[in-house]
């Protein structure tokens, strides 16, 4: 008995020993990150940066907040004109971020960039626990499939790799030094993956509220979110509540934004736009060309088909696939509507690449890693040098730059659907053990 | 969607496939992509050019040009003002001369700051006439540019080229029909004045901010449509050569090539391309030989992304340009005179006038094996990326396998119960990329290196060239011990691979995106670097590790340049002997280094920024993979050393 309590305190020290290691880890980090973002804002390339379309499209260009708050200060409606597509609480919310609390606009933008990382670390961290603690039990699977359960230290390595992901990402570092909105989005996605991972339907439900006002795609967030409550309370019912929740903030937000701005242009402006795609102006998503060629009087049909695509239409069947994993449904949908958005820009996609941490145990059955990881580096490199040829130098033209656009769609598009296939066979793995064999041959694995 | 679900795919035996067979299948990329490349000068694979922009037709209709008498005339007069002027612009003759035909004369002044030594300065006039458009209201212009040689000028004379440009804008002052303002410009010191005039033109500085100090204009027309550059060096032409190689290897678009080539054809002149006319040869093999002949001269001029006429900076600003460059010796005796080019210049110019649309139909990028046949991008391509190919399919090849002998080991050491320990290679991630992400910082140190030494070096009493190259010089050696103080790194087998793996993949990726602005650039750098690259990796066999390392050095930057010059110094001066050669050779390497520098500073060449930033960082990882040295495993498993 004395020796099972010393032994355990000897663990838990031991733990809080590794918590502290692993504090200072994350420290050293985020300063670092934070370092590096603060010395490339400084620099003379951050207007580079920030004039780059990849990073600061209509939706999430802080350039059009700035011009919107101006046109604020002097008592013009900034939804007059096409400019500014936020809502007006997100519009305050800069202003009092950019002017009373923050002086500098680049420590508000590394700023959240930071809280982002915290969240992600966190929800990841809690995350990785329970899934490590649902695993444990080895001797429910078969002998030949351990190598594929989550190794001890799972849960120390996975958050700490997701931190590395996301601070160092590229894509999320250029998004944060060009000042793209888009990273404050971010801020509050990851806080809704927090306050759902753990438990907390009023921070996750009010957080989703949130983004779903700046745009409304992460509304087809919410099917993970009753899914996972309805596991947390073990009742369908119930788990409509958060729901409720939701809907009650929803509707607090839509009415602030009313009072804030005494018409209803905002929601033209903001939703119509998101929703109709007017500005072409060439950006990585799928739309702009597409509509540029498209006759007139098919836009509408080919708006909404294209509209469908990226919110609904695999909202249904992946939420029936991944019922009991709505974590891997948050991830899966993130992606799908990083893809298919109309607006989509390189924040988004560092944002849902940094979660893929999280897939460590689906390494070994992961085919089109190398492929994909070669795709996402070639078109960005790519991008830029035939954005210049089509616009500095007038040479090349739209095509070549919109090749390139595809293959970068189609990368993302290969490594959503690894990983929820290897998802899935690596639950069937550890159902039926390694040797699949049907009448003692080689079976092979097929979607069908 | 068999790519996509299929489970088979991916790790099984595709991976097994490519495992097996990669280096045979690199070795038949990059041949194939070197073949590909032959084979782009066969006629079987490229086109006759032809029109696409139907709007520039009409100037092949009727030429009215007469005013050839005028034109000698100018010439006479000009012969003698030059006498008076040593070294400058006859500028109040030239004013006059454009004042009496009718144009808005004006000048322009701009001054240099020597880059190499900012205390050095020079200033130069250059001057322009601007023909208003009578039949709109100067929201597009064309510019006719010559520049203007002193006698003591090296190069050959250009003094019949702004007779006859003076004796056009006399007969076009009379016409109605023009649309487009026509701007007569003469320029100073050569490449210098155009950029100086554009840059005033659109109130922008390419180069380095005060280095090129651009001044200003007083008289502007509209947005400039296209330009023709003007060399005659005779009154009397033999042929004339079509020039279009620009900044940064752009070219114009092929309309403006196709126009000038047919309306030379219409009025009878004899029109080359890189000296080369067109040339039926009945023979495949020896047409084929022709054009490939030319279009590597083409590649030649064009890889370098130095202008090789005044039109080279106009691309730059959208303008699509080239140079006519007149010669008096002809194939077969026959010449034309001052009546024959004005009518040249009329058709170019009443076809651009009828534009509605700027350059936009025919092809940006393309390669010339004659001046009647064309290359265009579609065709050039694949021969590039396949030999980029090659390197992505390796290091794709290599991270499987080094995944794949990760797990094997795994798997063994678990089968026999024992800990085999340091032979399961763990990949250093975090200590590969801050190596690499250093080499990157050593290339961009590189590129800054000049703009740091040399206001250091001007404020000493030394030579600020020298001082510039040799600073270079020992950068670049002293990287070659940075693989040296690795330590465990070097050691580590699968690490390196790992650094070879994203080294190959940068380089295929550099390659494609350096084979979009400049394919000959990108095409030279492939096949001369890719075979190296390919046989690098990490080994235990010490005569390998020394071959790798040798050739790798051979592909350097610097000794590749050295290397070109010295063939071409020895091509150049045959007589001599082979210390007297090497030294010119020498001298001539630290002149050509020193041009590129100055080139990026006043005019934006990235030549060098991209050698140093890109491909010297590259190499530089790939020379930590070639030193690295692995221990020998000690137990004589099967292990396989790749």
């Amino acid at each position: 008995m004395k020796m099972s309590t010393l032994s355990s305190k000897h663990a838990k020290k031991k733990e809080n020993t590794y918590f502290l290691q692993s504090c200072s880890k994350v420290v050293l980090l985020l300063c670092l990150a934070a370092f590096l973002r603060y010395l490339v804002m400084s620099s003379k390339y951050q207007t580079i940066i920030a004039n780059h379309f990849e990073i600061s499209t209509p939706i999430c260009s802080w350039k059009r907040v700035q011009e919107g708050l101006f046109l604020l200060s002097r008592n013009i409606d900034p939804y007059d004109g096409d400019l500014l597509h936020e809502t007006p609480t997100a519009l305050i919310f800069y202003k009092i971020m950019s002017q009373n609390v923050f002086r500098d606009v680049s420590l508000m933008f590394i700023f959240f960039d930071i809280g982002t990382a915290l969240l992600l670390y966190a929800a990841t961290r809690h995350y990785a626990k329970q899934f490590h603690q649902e695993h444990r039990d080895r001797t429910k699977y078969p002998k030949d499939v351990h190598e594929y359960l989550p190794s001890e230290g799972y849960y120390e390595k996975v958050p700490l790799y997701v931190l590395v992901a996301f601070l160092f990402n590229p894509y999320t570092f250029l998004g944060c030094v060009g000042y793209s909105t888009a990273g404050i989005h971010n801020f509050f996605l990851a806080l809704f993956v927090f306050g759902m991972v753990y438990g907390s339907p009023i921070v996750s439900s009010l957080a989703l509220a949130i983004c779903s006002s700046v745009s409304f795609y992460p509304l087809i967030l919410l099917s993970p979110l009753y899914i996972y409550y309805s596991q947390v309370y073990k009742s369908k019912t119930k788990a409509l509540l958060v729901v409720l929740y939701f809907l009650t903030y929803v509707y607090l937000i839509t009415f602030y934004n009313n009072s804030l701005s005494k018409s209803f242009k905002f929601i033209n402006n903001v939703y119509g736009s998101i929703w109709t795609v007017p500005d072409l102006q060439p950006n990585i998503g799928l739309f702009w060309y597409f509509f540029t060629e498209v006759f007139d009087h098919f836009r509408e049909l080919f708006i909404h088909s294209f509209q469908i695509n990226a919110t609904i239409l695999y909202l249904v069947p992946l939420s029936i696939k991944f019922s009991n994993r709505p974590f891997i449904l948050t991830i899966a949908l993130l992606f799908l509507i990083t893809i298919f958005k109309s607006y989509p820009c390189l924040s988004d996609l560092g944002f849902v690449l940094s979660f893929l941490p999280n897939f460590l145990h689906l390494y070994a059955f992961c085919q089109q890693g190398v492929i994909v990881g070669v795709i996402l580096f070639m078109t960005s490199c790519l991008a830029p040098t035939l954005w210049h040829l089509w616009i500095y130098s007038a040479s090349a033209n739209a095509n070549f730059y919109f090749g390139v656009t595809l293959a970068y769609a189609i990368a993302q598009i290969f490594l959503v659907t690894d990983i929820l296939f290897a998802q899935t066979k690596w639950e069937f793995t550890l159902k039926h053990g390694r040797e699949a064999k049907i009448d003692g041959e080689d079976a092979d694995l097929s979607l069908e | 969607m068999g790519l996509l679900t299929d489970p088979r795919s991916g790790q099984g035996k595709l991976t097994k496939l490519l495992i097996r067979f990669y280096k045979k299948f690199c070795v038949l990329l990059y041949v194939g992509g070197i073949f590909w490349f032959c084979a782009l000068a066969s006629p079987s694979l490229n086109a006759n050019t032809y029109f696409s922009e139907n709007a520039l037709l009409p100037g092949l209709v009727k030429s009215m040009f007469q005013e050839d008498k005028a034109a000698m005339r100018y010439y006479e007069e000009l012969v003698d003002e030059t006498d008076k002027y040593d070294n400058s612009i006859p500028y109040p003759w030239l004013l006059a001369k454009f004042s009496q035909i009718g144009l808005d004369a004006y000048t322009h002044n701009f001054t240099l700051k020597s880059p190499l030594n900012p205390k050095e300065k020079y200033v130069g006039k250059n001057v322009y006439g601007i023909l208003r458009a009578p039949r709109a209201s100067s929201t597009e212009a064309l510019v006719l540019s010559v520049p203007y040689r002193p006698p003591s000028s090296i190069y050959p004379p250009t003094l019949p080229s702004i007779a006859i440009a003076l004796a056009f804008a006399k007969f076009a002052v009379r016409g109605k029909y023009w649309a487009k303002d026509i701007i007569f410009l003469v320029t100073d010191h050569e490449q210098l004045g155009v950029q100086a005039w554009l840059e005033a033109y659109y109130g922008v500085t390419c180069g380095n901010e005060g280095t090129l100090i651009h001044g200003d204009l007083k008289g502007r027309a509209g947005a400039i449509q296209a330009a023709i550059n003007l060399e005659l060096h005779s009154t009397k032409i033999g042929n004339i050569d079509i020039k279009i190689e620009s900044l940064n290897g752009q070219l114009p678009n092929l309309d403006l090539v196709n126009l000038a080539s047919k309306i030379c054809a219409k009025e009878g002149v004899y029109y080359t391309f890189k000296g080369k006319g067109i040339k039926y040869i009945r023979n495949m093999y020896k047409e084929w030989k022709y054009y490939f002949k030319n279009m590597l001269s083409m590649i030649s001029t064009q890889s370098t992304g130095i202008p090789n006429g005044n039109h080279g900076l106009f691309l730059r600003f959208g303008i699509q340009a080239l140079t006519l460059e007149g010669f008096e010796q002809s194939k077969n005796g026959a010449r034309v005179g001052f009546l024959t080019i004005g009518r040249v210049i009329e058709g170019i110019f009443r076809s651009m006038n009828n534009l509605l649309e700027r350059f936009h139909q025919s092809f940006f990028f393309y390669l010339l094996p004659s001046p009647d046949r064309y290359i265009s991008i579609g065709l050039y391509m694949p021969a590039i990326c396949l030999i980029a190919a090659a390197l992505i399919i390796k290091a794709c090849a290599k991270w499987c396998q080094l995944h794949e002998t990760n797990q094997k080991e795994t798997q063994q050491s678990e089968a026999v119960g024992t800990i085999v320990g340091n032979t399961v290679p763990n990949i250093n991630y975090l200590g590969v990329i801050i190596l690499s992400v250093t080499m990157h910082l050593t290339g961009a140190f590189l590129t800054a290196l000049p703009e740091l030494v040399i206001p250091l070096a001007s404020n000493f009493e030394v030579n600020v060239s020298h001082t510039v190259v040799l600073c270079l010089l020992g950068v670049i050696l002293s990287t070659l011990f940075i693989p040296f103080v690795l330590g465990r790194l070097r050691r580590c087998s699968a690490s390196m691979d790992f650094l070879c793996i994203i080294s190959l993949l940068e380089l295929g990726t550099a390659l494609i995106c350096l084979a979009m602005n400049n394919f000959s650039l990108g095409i030279i750098c492939g096949i001369l670097s890719v075979p190296f690259a390919l046989l690098i990796r990490p080994t235990t066999c010490k005569y390998y590790s020394a071959i790798q390392k040798l050739f790798w050095l051979i592909v350097h930057p610097a000794t590749i340049l050295f290397i070109v010059v010295l063939v071409n110094t020895k091509l150049m001066f045959k007589q001599e002997d082979a210390k007297e050669v090497l030294f010119r050779a020498v001298d001539a390497t630290e002149q050509s280094i020193l041009y590129s520098i100055t080139d990026s500073m006043i005019y934006g060449n990235w030549l060098y920024t991209v050698v140093t930033s890109i491909f010297i960082s590259n190499w530089l990882c790939f020379w930590c993979v070639a030193c690295s040295s692995i221990p020998k495993p000690v137990v004589s498993s099967e292990k396989k050393n790749d």
